[in-house]
């Protein structure tokens, strides 16, 4: 069966990844799917089959819905901020400045930070610490972003990108470092000022990063969920609810676990569509040197 | 060939994981007993008991008990721990802290599936939600007993107690007495006292009630507190027309009543209510900062933590017809598994909880909470002591469990109450939170 002995050997080191990554991924994938086209409520012992019953309620559910909406913002909110945020940082952190390396550990630390931490950390500054400030000040602004469902988006997404700047901004930086400085050269002969250089062969050059951190920013934005257990709870009311939260809620709280698992199987297959027609697309504009 | 065979060995693999889902008699196979009586399930854990008894008062035990705590609880597993070694050494407890109102439904779930503990502690309403399923051990008379008879009501299904209650809570309007006394306000009895109250507090620069919607949970707990004197108190079987259909949120003045309170209390709070924490909270309330709180028991201990000296006192929130009561909720409310292997080791944990007076003490007076057992007072200042002895005295004590096991919390309560904050921030209309609670009528019950 197999033509020599390093076939054999590739199959051997590859079957526990196999294992693990269909017990711990595919048969969840497919027991949420089963449960999916149930009403099952999570306890009962009884699972009666609805068909697709729960998946032609989802888009009647309003509550679904605007979860999936403020996830989109939010979602569309870092990715830009991130992105560009975290490319304008390394670009200055690769441009030779001095104490890079005190700036670089600074953007970079927030992120070993969990999420759940991050969570209380902006509750606190929002609610008490920056409103202290502005007493001292003697200044007006409104800090209190999560007390209202009309800046508690931008509340999150402060908080978040605080904490994942630093992150991608290390990717980009080894971008940067990998960019050959002949392409900068050559640019310089041809007269191309630094803007010019920044678009026509950092950006190119770049493509690989950004098709990493636009892909790795995105799926995880639509995932967000323990950020909010600790800061907003998904409130004020339903204004800061995300898909996940909305799932929780439902399956485990609500006891619709049928209902919460088609929630769930929508959800994977749009991080599915996301992923793929980012990485689609983005890996057509990525250059070699 | 290599490619067919790894093709073969994914669909096999993937054709395994389906077929191990779809046991359905494996899974829930605790809650596929709910077909046995009471009776059965005692006999099969007497049987399971025998099978232990010669060895369990020398081996070694180790019982698993998953404990929903409310914010005032935690620590009293050590306490609890003690009392045992003492006199049980050889019963060792494995403690699973969690929160109640977030954790302990959703590890209940978990549990049924894989094996419940020998123990668990949670409220009253818990035991509706989980006796019928067959999974809860009947609770022996001894230990009942030890207990006030207030505390089996509601903890009885189909004849059997299938909890024991051990200690209480009362929720109502904290109120600080100086800040009465100096204004000379006297305790409100219908609303138009209590909107007196109000505009003197605005007049005076004082924020009337204190609050924190940004948990949600209190805006839930506070509503129910609304409708067991507007709703339940006129209605007892109003939970059950709901889901027969015969009343409805959008068409009950007295519910609606109910959820209109908490736009009187969002319109004199703290204007940043849905940013601030609970501990804020009651520290600007001990500060005298505001003057009345509708809560319950679980803000005696942070009250007392400020400010060991801060004197309140509880008065039922007013409702329409000037005769609200005082509620009373069955908190700490432990439960036994009736699959233990060790229910003589279960049976000595009931024992010492029940019997032992100093261990009972010490957590009544850590929670600051009132005891459910007989002859066993509390030895810490509560303030507000007297006026529930005075409503006590004057029948004037409502048990929330009604309320709480016709309209559950969690999945119906806690949503409804996210309506009522969207609608209360302006993001959703009165009516809508109404529909919505309308729209909510299967999640309102436990039991299908």
């Amino acid at each position: 069966m197999f033509k020599n002995k390093n076939d054999r050997q590739y199959l051997f080191l590859v079957l526990p990844g196999f294992i693990i990554f269909t017990i711990g991924l595919i048969l969840p994938l497919l027991l949420s799917f089963r449960y999916s086209v149930t009403d099952w409520d999570g306890i009962a012992a009884e699972k009666v089959f609805v068909g697709l019953k729960n998946y032609i309620d989802l888009f009647h559910d309003e509550n679904f819905l605007n979860a999936w909406w403020f996830t989109i913002k939010f979602t569309l909110g870092n990715t830009i901020i991130q992105n560009v945020a975290a490319l304008l940082f390394a670009v200055a952190l690769d441009s030779g400045i001095r104490c890079q390396k005190i700036y670089r550990t600074a953007l970079f630390v927030p992120c070993l930070i969990s999420a759940v931490i991050v969570g209380f950390i902006w509750l606190r500054m929002f609610s008490n610490v920056l409103p202290a400030v502005n007493d001292w000040l003697g200044t007006n602004f409104n800090f209190m972003l999560f007390g209202s469902g009309k800046t508690v988006l931008w509340g999150l997404l402060i908080a978040n990108n605080w904490q994942w700047i630093g992150y991608w901004m290390l990717i980009y930086l080894a971008g940067l470092q990998s960019v050959p400085s002949e392409l900068y050269e050559a640019a310089k002969v041809d007269g191309a000022n630094a803007i010019r250089r920044f678009f026509n062969v950092t950006i190119p050059m770049l493509a690989p990063s950004i098709t990493i951190c636009v892909v790795g920013i995105t799926t995880g934005s639509l995932k967000v969920y323990d950020l909010l257990v600790t800061s907003t709870r998904g409130g004020p009311g339903r204004a800061s609810t995300s898909v996940i939260y909305q799932t929780y809620t439902t399956a485990i709280n609500g006891r619709q676990y049928g209902y919460g698992s088609a929630m769930t199987v929508t959800l994977v297959m749009a991080l599915l569509l996301v992923a793929l027609i980012q990485v689609k697309g983005l890996k057509s504009k990525e250059v070699q040197a | 060939m290599k490619k067919t065979f790894v093709l073969g060995m994914s669909a096999v693999l993937l054709v395994g994981a389906a077929l191990a889902g779809c046991g359905g008699s494996g899974s829930g196979n605790q809650a596929a007993n709910s077909g046995q009586t009471a009776a059965a399930q005692t006999s099969a854990a007497a049987a399971a008991g025998q099978e232990s008894k010669a060895a369990s008062s020398d081996e070694k035990v180790t019982l698993t008990i998953l404990a929903g705590q409310s914010t005032t609880d935690a620590g009293i597993e050590d306490m609890i721990d003690e009392a045992l070694a003492g006199k049980y050494p050889n019963i060792t407890l494995e403690w699973e802290c969690v929160d109640w109102g977030n954790d302990f439904q959703p590890k209940m779930q978990q549990y049924l599936q894989s094996g419940l503990p020998d123990i668990m502690i949670g409220k009253a309403q818990d035991v509706a939600t989980y006796a019928p399923l067959g999974v809860l051990a009947p609770i022996d008379d001894i230990y009942l007993d030890r207990g006030l008879d207030a505390a089996r009501e509601n903890v009885t299904v189909d004849g059997e107690a299938y909890g024991l209650v051990y200690n209480a809570l009362y929720q109502g309007v904290y109120y600080n007495k100086t800040l009465f006394a100096e204004n000379g306000w006297e305790i409100p009895k219908t609303l138009e006292d209590l909107q007196t109250i109000i505009d003197d507090c605005n007049t005076k620069g004082i924020t009337p009630f204190a609050s924190h919607m940004v948990d949600t949970w209190s805006i839930g707990n506070v509503t129910m507190q609304f409708a067991m004197n507007d709703v339940f108190n006129k209605d007892p079987e109003w939970g059950d027309k709901f889901r027969a259909g015969t009343v409805a949120f959008s068409d009950s003045e007295e519910f609606q009543a109910a959820y209109q309170y908490n736009k009187l209390i969002y319109d004199n709070t703290y204007a940043n209510t849905f940013s601030m924490e609970q501990t804020d909270c009651d520290a600007k309330m001990v500060m005298g900062e505001a003057a009345m709180k509708v809560s319950g028991s679980w803000s005696i201990q942070n009250f007392l933590d400020i400010d060991e000296n801060f004197d309140f006192g509880i008065f039922p929130f007013p409702n329409q017809t000037g005769d609200a009561k005082l509620i009373f909720e069955p908190n700490i409310t432990i439960m036994t598994s009736a699959a233990t292997k060790y229910p003589e080791a279960v049976a000595n944990v009931l024992e010492v909880l029940t019997s032992d007076l100093e261990l009972a003490v010490e957590i009544y007076d850590y929670t600051k909470t009132a005891s459910m057992l007989k002859d066993v007072t509390p030895t810490f200042t509560n303030p507000s002591q007297d006026d529930i002895d005075r409503y006590a005295a004057a029948g004037q004590i409502v048990d929330v469990t009604l309320g709480n096991n016709q309209l559950v919390w969690g999945g119906f309560q806690e949503e409804n109450a996210k309506d009522i904050a969207a609608w209360l921030q302006g993001d959703g209309s009165f009516e809508d939170a109404l529909k919505a609670s309308d729209g909510r009528v299967k999640a309102s019950s436990a039991t299908k």
